[in-house]
């Protein structure tokens, strides 16, 4: 019989899909990530928007290397082509929205699977030996984490993007022939992928029962046979386009950023309102809608050049989506003082009710002051748009491969305190262990800058940003890819991770030995070695001193000092070929496979354990939110990255309109104190523990793991244990 | 700044339900009152005490080891603190390093609780909050509690008092004009219940308040709600036609009973009276609080 469905009915039935999809994807080990985990089904990474394909689907690459990979821009180019060609269509009735996506590419097209993409002819073996040592995690290979100005591809669409290819292929000959055959080979792929969900559309409509999916999927037909080749028109038409190009940069190589969607969907919103062809609840369907493809990594609330506030209905109408949609997001309020206060409002409200970890919030100054630090206009710095999980990003034009070098502080603590305690002069002393540790971090620094410098030199031959180039300014008219120097801007992220673990250590060892001289430098060598057995009691007194987070302490001083020494040095010098280098604090979701390989630590952390989280204080070090805030805003590294405060707590804290409003203070003050970005999980304590035992009573729990949100049940034990930790601890 | 001293078991900041705005909560030691439901029983000694935090000990035997007492046994699996025979040397504390055995209650310079009080003065400044003096009775402590609510003011950081209302009025007279706001605890108006559950009478208790009122204090009345002790409402209504007369109150509280102070009474080991009450059920708490909204007061439940 047919009736009529409201579009909640329909939201409703797309996050029941998305439910069953990731319990698919649980169950296969579909986008498995860590490489630490024992769990073979964990997701342990961002709940993108991948979907599962159908068992009995086959495709086979064709590798143009001996080791099994796919190297270059031509065969990158047809591979993806003959992917995307191949790519099953999917259409969800229920969706405004045509197509889904299957695959990682740069994970098929990888000859060693769960590490970055990498052709063995370019050999780094002359990195590994200070990589290994300081444990840096240095990016090469690693893809994406800078974006697109997605207005490119909404003045040209498809037929314009491969003309203007074609234009400069042949302008330049044979100057970037290779890599113009690969650019065209994504574009002549994407435009197939979308033809075909258009004939499929228009098929599927003429058997669909209900009138109004019936509509829904003949309006899909039409919208998807015209951005086959032309540029959007209407808010739909350009949400739909929108659609495409994430989905072909996601399945290409993870680029999931979505950027500031309330300003760049406005020109069609207005112009849609204008016309009468547009309500606010299809504005807000057609946002779910893709919130269900692409879930993650857009910025609301933000400034134009002049620093006015930007935010509009749209900003309010993506925050609405989330949570009618109640599925991972990442959705970051850019807070500011010229902001509509009732963005902010109904951001908290939503943070609290869902219980998803997001919205999130960044300072909109700190951020603007900080990038201007680095010789840049304030102007420029407001185009800047927070991104990824950390990160900023000028769209198109600014190549930042932000996130993905990681130097950790605990390594190089590991390394400086050996070689003092091993160097034959027993007279040692923390002030000594301090300018080891200034040394070895230095040399660390060099080590992941050459890296950079290597990834810069070659990555296009390997695996170049095809499709992040098509909307970024100056790949296609210079005929080289972003990662090999077409773009505008280069401004290199480099973060450090562990802190606390290393101002802890520092300021045990001077209160336990120096001051009040209850261990020597040999028990401490010798309960280290020994993994603190049978020294549990020599464990805790140099656990339980004042650590980084309580305030006013050792501890928080070292912090400081840590994170200004890493600063320092890392704007002490660009990188050996030039490149600006924007340091960081931030250990993403490494702080498992950054501990795994170090002995115990003077802070009382066993050997193997995980290290301390990016910027945070350990679990229990604070004895309030407040504390915690003021020490992550005092170690911020102030040129434009952020160095976030995680923050774990209970629903009581926003259980009311009242209690909301003082969390709203909370943030503002946070930054005021020069805070960058907040991050916060609402967790109800007794729910995670329960969840832990049995994380399949609970397929729907959502929780903040550090940049990104995703399903309690797809991490794996490790995981689920640090969030678990984290709760124990701070109660 | 005044080298007065005062002893206080407890600050919690980012405290966001004891006065306006986000506040830092000082919790003064030692209390006049002792209410059979109190779920601080470590705010009402005014000595300092020591606790054991089960949970955390780890058995090393190095409590029973340095007690120059013999003060601390094992029985029944558990290290418990013979109180007859500690003298509170705080041997056993400072060897500890789980923190299991825990001091309640330290001794606070005013210049040292200052230096934490203004730590969160961003947070106050963007929620107009500030501090509340909390206890136990922190006008037992009159003068350590004048010096720290000048310093409050000098700093220009907001000042409220959570307090019983016992104390006489001289002690009133000279916080008032360092007091923005009191939250003022009313339990009964029936002086034979109240002093039954709390030990004292309400008589200096009502007279202060009128007292305040009258010198145009800004009251908030708090309430704790306690099963079969005041949860009728003939007790209500007679609070809130009691109140009706007295000017300056901006909120009423009704704070319902609950269940967290257990564990502490078994750090301290002592015996909880409200062991076996339950907390009142939400539709009772609507019923009662619509008396006093029946009276125009604004009402906040908990």
């Amino acid at each position: 019989m047919e009736k009529h469905i409201s579009y909640i009915e329909r939201i409703n039935n797309l996050s029941r899909t998305k439910a069953e999809h990731t319990g698919i994807k649980i169950k296969r080990g579909l986008n498995k990530k860590s490489s630490t985990s024992t769990d073979l089904a964990a997701l342990d990474a961002d709940d993108k928007g991948i979907i599962p394909p159908p068992e009995d689907f086959e495709f086979k690459l064709e590798p143009n290397h001996p080791s099994g990979g796919v190297f270059g821009p031509v065969a990158c180019g047809s591979n993806y082509r003959k992917l995307l060609e191949n790519h099953p269509v999917y259409i969800d009735p229920n969706s405004s929205l045509a197509g889904g996506y299957m695959f990682n590419f740069w994970e098929m097209s990888n000859p060693v699977k769960g590490k970055s993409v990498w052709n063995p002819d370019f050999d780094f073996s002359f990195l590994k030996e200070d990589q290994e040592k300081y444990g840096i995690i240095h990016g090469i290979g690693d893809p994406q984490h800078f974006y697109q100005d997605i207005n490119i591809g909404f003045k040209l669409g498809w037929k314009g993007i491969l003309e203007k290819i074609r234009y400069y292929k042949k302008n330049n000959y044979p100057s970037g022939k290779d890599f113009y055959k690969g650019l065209e080979d994504i574009v002549l792929g994407i435009q197939n992928w979308i033809h075909r969900h258009a004939v499929a559309a228009e098929d599927y409509s003429k058997v669909e029962e209900n009138p109004v999916l019936r509509e829904n999927l003949i309006e899909m037909a039409r919208i998807n046979r015209k951005l086959v080749t032309e540029p959007p028109e209407t808010f739909h038409e350009a949400v739909q386009w929108f659609a495409w190009f994430i989905m072909s940069s996601l399945m290409y190589n993870g680029n999931g950023t979505g950027g500031a969607i309330d300003v760049f969907l406005k020109p069609f919103y207005d112009n849609d309102k204008l016309k009468g062809i547009l309500t606010d609840e299809e504005a807000m369907f057609h946002l779910a809608c893709l919130l269900i493809k692409d879930n993650e990594y857009y910025q609301i609330g933000g400034t134009d050049i002049n620093g006015n506030d930007m935010t509009n209905p749209i900003s309010f109408l993506l925050l609405e989506a989330a949570h009618l949609l109640k599925i991972p997001t990442s959705i970051y309020l850019r807070v500011h003082e010229k902001q509509d206060p009732k963005l902010l409002e109904k951001a908290v409200e939503i943070l609290f009710e869902d219980r998803n970890g997001s919205p999130n919030f960044v300072s909109d100054e700190n951020l603007n002051s900080g990038f201007i630090k680095n010789g840049y206009t304030i102007e420029l710095a407001r185009q800047r748009e927070k991104c990824g999980c950390h990160w900023c990003n000028i769209p198109g034009r600014e190549f930042t491969h932000s996130d993905l070098v990681k130097i950790n502080f605990v390594s190089v603590f590991d390394v400086t305190l050996k070689e003092v305690l091993n160097s034959g002069n027993a007279n040692h002393s923390v002030n000594n262990v301090w300018d080891r540790f200034v040394y070895h971090l230095g040399k660390a620094v060099e080590v992941a800058a050459k890296g950079i410098d290597f990834h810069i030199e070659y990555m296009h031959e390997i695996f170049p940003e095809l499709v992040l180039d098509l909307l970024c300014y100056g790949s296609i008219e210079r005929g080289i890819d972003a990662s090999h120097g077409s773009l505008e801007f280069y401004n290199l992220g480099v973060d450090g991770a562990g802190l606390a673990t290393v101002a802890d250590s520092f300021a045990a060892i001077e209160q336990k030995v120096e001051i009040e001289k209850c261990l020597s430098w040999q028990e401490i060598e010798s309960v280290l070695k020994n993994n603190y057995k049978d020294a549990e009691n020599i464990r805790l007194m140099l656990k339980n001193i004042d650590r980084y987070g309580s305030g006013g302490s050792r501890a928080d001083e070292y912090g400081v000092r840590i994170s200004s020494i890493f600063t320092e040095i890392v704007k002490e010098k660009s990188t050996p070929k030039g490149f600006n280098m924007i340091p960081g604090i931030f250990s993403w979701a490494l702080d498992t496979l950054m501990g795994k390989y170090i002995g115990a630590t003077p802070n009382g952390r066993f050997a193997n354990e995980p290290i301390s989280h990016g910027a945070n204080p350990d679990p229990g070090s604070s004895d309030s939110i407040t504390a915690l805030a003021i020490a992550v805003a005092s170690i911020q590294s102030g040129y434009g990255n952020s160095c976030p405060l995680q923050l774990d707590i209970d629903p009581i804290l926003g259980n009311e309109k009242e209690s909301q409003g003082k969390f709203i203070a909370f943030i503002k003050a946070f930054f005021d104190l020069g805070g960058t970005l907040l991050n916060v999980n609402i967790l109800d304590k007794k729910k995670i523990l329960d969840a832990n035992e049995n994380p399949s009573k609970y397929p729907d729990l959502i929780v903040r793991v550090t940049g990104f949100s995703t399903y309690f049940a797809g991490l794996s034990k490790e995981w689920r244990q640090l969030i678990v930790n984290r709760i124990i601890e701070s109660s | 700044m005044s080298q007065v001293s005062g002893n206080i078991f407890s600050i919690q900041r980012y405290s966001i339900h004891d006065g306006p705005g986000i506040r830092t909560t000082v919790f003064f030691k030692g209390c006049p009152l002792h209410c059979f439901w109190c779920h601080n029983p470590e705010s009402q000694k005014s000595e300092q005490e020591i606790q054991v935090v089960d949970f955390r000990c780890i058995e090393c035997g190095l409590c029973i080891k340095n007690c120059p007492n013999d003060a601390r046994k094992i029985v029944d699996d558990k290290i418990l603190i013979l109180k007859d025979k500690c003298k509170l040397c705080m041997k056993c504390v400072s060897v500890c390093m789980s923190k299991a055995t825990e001091v309640v209650g330290r001794e606070y310079t005013v210049e040292e609780l200052i230096k934490k009080i203004i730590t969160d003065v961003p947070f106050y400044k963007r929620s107009r909050g500030g501090v509340t003096f909390s206890g136990g009775e922190p006008l037992i402590q009159i003068e350590f509690l004048l010096e720290c609510l000048k310093e409050c003011k000098k700093n220009n950081i907001h000042t409220a008092l959570d307090t019983s209302g016992y104390g006489t009025w001289s002690k009133f007279e000279k916080i008032l004009n360092f007091t923005d706001l009191f939250l003022y605890d009313i339990k009964t108006l029936d002086n034979k219940k109240h002093k039954k559950a709390t030990g004292v009478s309400n008589k200096i208790i009502l007279e202060n308040l009128n007292r305040i009122s009258e010198r145009n204090a800004k009251i908030h009345i708090r309430i704790p709600l306690i099963p079969n002790f005041n949860d009728t409402s003939k007790d209500m209504e007679e609070i809130a036609n009691y109140l009706k007369k007295i000017k300056g109150i901006e909120l009423v509280e009704l704070l319902n009973f609950h269940q967290l102070g257990y564990g502490k009474y078994k750090n301290l080991q002592r015996q909880y009276l409200a062991e076996n009450l339950k907390p009142i059920k939400d539709e009772r708490i609507k019923e009662l609080s619509e008396i006093f909204i029946k009276n125009k007061f604004n009402i906040k439940t908990r």
